[in-house]
């Protein structure tokens, strides 16, 4: 996030889209709410009606994919209305010229005309944000006080965004419209997106990506690689690119990649087709997983490691909002568990011993998970200053570079890092998969409140098992009816990859013409469904939230469902 | 903002315009006694304890919904307030009973701790107890309402901070209770066991299941860790007992959720304790034999790991000594015969920092790849 979670309280408008907030990132949603309960108004984009447009003064509703149109379109509004902040345009950001040229032709009525949303809502939508409009109340910022009253306006963005074939462009799409209103480096501002697990932002930050090194250093950039590679007592690292997530799943199908060691991750579950990646998987010549549980990724390991939870152990977790905060041992691993770090700590120097490679005594003898961090702040300039005494009580909000250096909770303050601010011009970019005759519904995937990711742990968790037990899918009326479903029914879906059977809900939660199913059970992988063809050219994010599948029947009636999710 | 000074207990206060005289008192170390005010909600003035007396005011004031104002001259203490907060006490336990013995509250409960500073240990009113309801029909919150003093903490914070708007009073005087719509049951409600409602509840009308004859708030230790779920970060707080959890909150002024969880949070700890937790290594058997470490052949079944349960007689456990040498030798042979772009790490969103770290230090260093990565897309 630019912003910190707790700024999100004091904005005048807030614009969610592609997150399930109430659902996805609970706490934070509760920051939306107080919001709007003292007037600030919520724009919501979502294909589904989820749980927090009940709070939502507009709900604009495309179909998963269609967005695009919409974010267009608000660019458009907002120059030939005038709710541009000007002074911001022209002090901070560059290519204006080139991007007000190229959303020209996106006028409301054609992203209308697209979208079936009444461009009459775009305008509202624009104008809202653009201009941090309330809906009442006056905004706690002196600077909004004043003309052009132009309030706080925040943006909000999670895995609708990013698990896109085009998710760099929507990302820079968002990011052009916070420029426009000049939406960013200020309290209550930004372009924030909501980062799906309790360390995902620690994990990036440290390097656990196949193209840069702690502290988002390119592995490509030679000297930086020479520093750390000096840190860590050698003279160069490798400088060639690594394979991702979904590169590497598919080397192993080729056979490029032999051996994969998985630390706590579940790609059978949580990686786009599912049924490759267990042929990938089996194709290993030696896979090692590291887990708590016996997930589906280690029922394929040919060596099962026992890691400790993290609430068995120290450390540190990096949160959406780039806080660092300090992990305590509530209990202990059970049996012969062991921190991850330990485990690693205790394979290196024997895979290095056995490649000949001659280290100092001690190289890889971390005493603690503190003294770990010691050396991160040395390797990892946005770590620079951090250390364990100064993460007890409120922990640090990184870049945090010198010892003496307070956190940085707003980015973006009066410069950005790259100085100006570039208006990216973003091409019109439809789902690489369509729906067609044979497969004529949208699908898109996300999370329920009750689980999390794969399962691995909520499953096991006795009342969320209770309230959640079964997965189920999302079934517009019209839909359901074209197939004779009914409520609680059971229903196959399919899409080119693979099907899948679970139950039906149906609800006008989601539009006609698309269905959603949330990837937590092993009984109905959505990840089966989903494809891993069309990747985003530059993240290499597969694309989850939109493929075509059609559904089934099974004949089969079912039992409702206790719980109709959250609201 | 405009400062306004104003004088409580004849101590002198520089506060911003429109703050409530309580909010002030508490920032300044002044506890003026409350059952029904809670910081992050909107008073409700519904408990009367929080009364106070204002210079050239003719009426006790209740101190959580007055606004101060400047060159206020406010008293929170003396024999009439004093008078008035026993009557108000002795009222409200005449319809909640003492059960402080056996409570699960006990040592944690506002309505204990006021009657006790205040000497109150049986009513001197008849009595009689309005609602006597105990739900227990989910796996998170008991609800017993014969503990409940209608502070609406929980009725507040539910639509305030979480907007579920699951809870509200239902009934009228003496016989009005807070409950779902229609007293349907919590799961069928709007609900969605956030716990917030129990973390607010002054009393034991609200407790999280878990903790029920779990043992006595002071016989626990309390441990603070960050959620392991998602990236929110929120800080909780693990009431443990002889090694073991009992029960999860959080606390004021934790750094990014204040005193506020999710279920997932509050509630969906309990998977550490499972039985099929991982607890040694394992050595997959074909692998075992191919080692020589058993004379059984065995083949992985081609049956797709999606279907049926997880099989743990698939493997034989073997020490870290020996898992940790296989894995060295497999990976080290990887290297050597295919070279270093031949290995792939998964790190873990999951993990530490520090763990990820030396994850993908190992891969750069030991194996000379950048083949690391983790589900951060995903
Ligand atoms: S658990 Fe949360 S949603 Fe349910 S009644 Fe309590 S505060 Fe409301
Ligand atoms: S308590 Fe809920 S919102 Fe907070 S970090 Fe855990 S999962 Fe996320
Ligand atoms: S705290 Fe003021 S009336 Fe209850």
């Amino acid at each position: 996030m630019t912003n910190s979670i707790h700024e999100i309280r004091d904005a005048d408008c807030i614009f969610i889209t592609g997150s399930n907030t109430t659902e996805a990132h609970p706490v934070l949603s509760y920051e939306v709410i107080r919001a709007v309960k003292k007037g600030a108004t919520l724009i919501v984009l979502d294909p589904r009606r989820i749980p927090i447009v009940k709070h939502a003064t507009l709900h604009l509703q495309p179909k998963p994919g269609a967005d695009i149109y919409l974010f267009l379109a608000m660019a458009h509004i907002i120059i030939r209305d005038g709710f541009l902040d000007e002074p911001f345009i022209s002090q901070r950001t560059e290519d204006f010229a080139l991007f007000e040229q190229s959303v020209k032709a996106m006028t409301p009525e054609r992203a209308a005309l697209e979208t079936g949303i009444p461009a009459k809502q775009i305008e509202q939508a624009a104008r809202l944000y653009a201009m941090g409009q309330r809906s009442f109340g006056s905004s706690i910022y002196e600077d909004s006080q004043t003309a052009p009253y132009r309030g706080h306006s925040t943006i909000l963005y999670a895995m609708g965004i990013t698990q896109r074939s085009n998710g760099t462009d929507l990302v820079h799409m968002l990011a052009n419209l916070a420029m426009l209103g000049g939406h960013l480096g200020k309290p209550s501002t930004g372009v924030n997106p909501l980062r799906g697990q309790s360390n995902v932002q620690g994990a990036c930050d440290l390097g656990g990506l196949p193209n840069v090194l702690p502290g988002y250093q390119p592995v490509t950039d030679a000297a930086k690689r020479k520093t750390v590679a000096e840190k860590w007592g050698l003279t160069d690292l490798p400088a060639q690119l690594g394979l991702t997530v979904v590169e590497l799943t598919q080397a192993a199908e080729t056979g490029q990649v032999k051996a994969l060691w998985v630390m706590g991750e579940n790609p059978m579950l949580s990686d786009p087709d599912v049924t490759h990646v267990e042929s990938a998987l089996r194709n290993l010549d030696f896979l090692v997983v590291q887990d708590i549980f016996l997930n589906e990724t280690a029922q394929l390991a040919h060596v099962v490691l026992p890691a400790a939870a993290s609430l068995e152990k120290d450390g540190s977790f990096t949160n959406t909002e780039r806080r660092i905060q300090l992990l305590q041992p509530v209990v202990k691993p059970p049996g012969e568990a062991l921190p991850d770090w330990q485990i690693i700590g205790a394979i290196a120097p024997k895979v290095e011993a056995r490649l000949g490679h001659d280290r100092p005594d001690g190289y890889w003898d971390y005493g603690s998970s503190a003294q770990i961090m010691t050396e991160i702040a040395e390797v990892t300039p946005i770590y620079g200053g951090v250390s364990y005494e100064r993460l007890v009580g409120q922990g640090l909000v990184w870049p945090c570079p010198t010892p003496d250096h307070l956190g940085t909770p707003i980015l973006h303050v009066g410069q950005f890092s790259r100085g100006l601010g570039r208006f990216y011009p973003v091409e019109l970019h439809l789902p690489a998969e369509q729906p067609d005759e044979e497969y004529p519904l949208i699908l898109t995937t996300g999370r329920v409140l009750y689980h999390y990711h794969t399962g691995t742990m909520t499953r096991r968790s006795d009342g969320l098992d209770w309230i959640a037990p079964r997965g189920y899918v999302e079934v517009n009326p019209v839909d359901a009816e074209q197939i004779g479903l009914q409520d609680a029914g059971q229903v196959w879906i399919v899409s080119r990859r693979g099907k899948v059977r679970t139950q039906a809900r149906v609800s006008d939660k989601v539009a006609a013409g698309v269905v959603f199913l949330s990837f937590h059970w092993k009984e109905a992988p959505a990840n089966r469904l989903t494809q891993d063809f069309a990747l985003d050219p530059i993240a290499k994010i597969p694309e989850y939230k939109a493929c075509a599948v059609r559904l089934e029947s099974t004949k089969r009636k079912g039992k409702k469902i206790k719980n109709s999710g959250a609201g | 903002m405009s400062k306004i000074t104003l004088t409580i207990d004849g101590k002198s206060i520089q506060t911003e315009a429109g703050t409530s005289v309580m909010t002030a008192a508490l920032a300044n170390g002044i506890d003026i006694p409350h059952l029904c005010y809670h910081a992050d909600l909107l008073p409700s003035g519904g408990c009367r304890l929080c009364m106070v007396q204002v210079e050239k005011h003719s009426k006790l004031e209740a101190s959580c919904g007055l606004i101060c104002q400047d060159g206020m001259a406010v008293e929170t203490d003396n024999e009439t307030l004093t008078n008035l907060r026993r009557d108000i006490i002795d009222l409200f336990v005449s319809d909640h009973p003492l059960n402080c013995v056996v409570c699960d509250k006990n040592g944690a409960c506002d309505l204990q701790k006021y009657a006790y500073q205040y000497n109150i240990h049986e009513t001197h009113y008849d009595f009689e107890l309005s609602k006597t309801d105990y739900c227990a029909d989910n796996p998170f919150i008991v609800w017993d309402h014969q503990y409940c003093i209608q502070c609406a903490q929980c009725v507040r914070v539910c639509d305030e901070i979480v907007g579920a708007n699951a809870i509200d009073h239902a009934g009228r005087g003496f016989n009005s209770y807070v409950a779902t719509p229609f007293d349907i049951p919590m799961a069928e409600s709007d609900c969605v066991f956030c716990g917030s409602c129990v973390q607010v509840c002054p009393t034991a009308a609200l407790l999280p299941r878990q903790k029920i004859g779990q043992g006595r708030e002071w016989e626990m230790e309390r441990i603070r860790t960050i959620c392991g779920y998602c990236g929110v970060g929120c800080s909780v707080e693990y009431a443990c007992k002889d090694g073991q959890i009992i029960y999860a909150q959080s606390y004021d002024n934790a750094p990014v959720n204040g005193s506020y969880l999710c279920v997932k949070g509050r509630f969906g700890w309990d998977f550490v304790n499972k039985p099929d937790r991982l607890t040694q290594p394992l050595i997959r058997k074909d692998l075992a034999y191919q080692l020589g470490l058993t004379d059984e052949p065995w083949q992985l079944p081609d049956k797709s790991v999606l279907q049926g349960k997880a099989k743990f007689d698939h493997y034989l456990p073997v020490s870290w000594g020996q898992a940790t040498d296989i894995v060295a030798d497999k990976i080290a042979d990887t290297v050597q015969q295919y070279g270093p772009d031949a290995f792939g790490g998964l790190t873990s969103a999951r993990c530490t920092n520090e763990e990820n770290y030396i994850f993908q230090k190992f891969v750069r260093v030991a194996v000379g790849t950048n083949s690391v990565d983790h589900c951060a897309r995903l």
